[in-house]
C-alpha cells in the first residue's frame, strides 16, 4: 500500500525532499513554505528527511534553528513547521538518516511517520512531482 | 464601466507574504458554500500570479483581479 492516501486523480501528489539542517539554516525553511502552498491548493503533500534533514523536526530544533534575515529579526524554523503541519503537509524519515545524528524516532517531533527507502522510491514514482533542496 | 462583483466574504491579506495569502485564501474557501464569491485584499507582490495559479489548480474560479491604491484585490468563486 502506497504511502499517498489519496484515490482521487484530480488530486497532486508533490513530495519535497529536505536533505538540510542545522549547519544550513537559510536552507530549511523554503521547503517547509513551498509545501505548505502546495498543500493550500488542495494537493497531497509530504516531505521526505534525509541526510541531516530530520535535523529540522528533532524537537527542540524548531526553536532552535533560526532562518537568518538580512538586517536582523530572522523568524524560527518552528513557525514554517507549524504552518506546514496545520494545513496537512506529513513530515517522513528514514531509519539511517536518523542513525546518522544518534536519533530515535522519541527525538522527532510529533506527526513524523518513518517510511524506508523502498516506500520513498515508490512514492516517488507515484508522485506528480518530486522537488529536492 | 465594468459590473459590480458583490462579494460574500472579504479577506484582507494586507502585509502577509508568501506563502500566507494562499493558506489564508483555502482556509477560507474551505467554509463557503459553492457559488459564494470572497474577496481578497493582499500586497503580497507574488500574489496576482500565486492566486492565478492557485484557482487554476484548484478550480475556484478567479472572476477579478485588480489593483486599487497599491494593492491586489482579487474576487474568487468557490466551486
Amino acid at each position: 500500500m502506497s504511502v499517498w492516501k489519496t484515490n482521487d486523480s484530480d488530486v497532486k501528489k508533490i513530495l519535497y525532499v529536505q536533505t538540510h539542517g542545522e549547519k544550513d539554516p537559510e536552507r530549511t525553511a523554503t521547503p517547509f513554505f513551498l509545501a505548505t502552498a502546495g498543500a493550500a491548493m488542495d494537493n497531497e503533500v509530504c516531505i521526505y528527511f534525509t541526510m541531516n534533514g530530520p535535523q529540522c523536526v528533532a524537537k527542540g530544533n524548531g526553536e532552535k534553528i533560526i532562518i537568518p534575515r538580512k538586517g536582523g529579526g530572522g523568524k524560527e524554523l518552528k513557525f514554517f513547521i507549524e504552518q506546514a503541519q496545520e494545513i496537512g503537509v506529513r513530515f517522513l524519515v528514514c531509519q539511517p538518516s536518523l542513525d546518522l545524528h544518534g536519533y530515535t524516532m522519541d527525538d522527532m517531533i510529533e506527526g513524523v511517520e518513518m517510511i524506508g527507502g523502498a516506500a520513498f522510491n515508490d512514492m516517488a514514482c507515484d508522485a506528480d512531482a518530486v522537488i529536492g533542496f | 464601466m465594468t459590473d459590480v462583483i458583490k462579494e460574500d466574504q472579504v479577506l484582507d491579506c494586507s502585509g502577509m507574504l508568501c506563502p500566507m495569502p494562499v493558506v489564508k485564501a483555502s482556509k477560507a474557501m474551505k467554509e463557503m458554500q459553492a457559488g459564494q464569491i470572497l474577496k481578497m485584499i493582499a500586497t503580497d507582490p507574488g500574489a496576482p500570479p500565486d492566486m492565478e495559479a492557485w484557482s487554476r489548480q484548484t478550480g475556484n474560479e478567479l472572476l477579478r483581479s485588480m489593483t486599487e491604491n497599491g494593492k491586489f484585490i482579487f474576487y474568487l468563486k468557490k466551486k
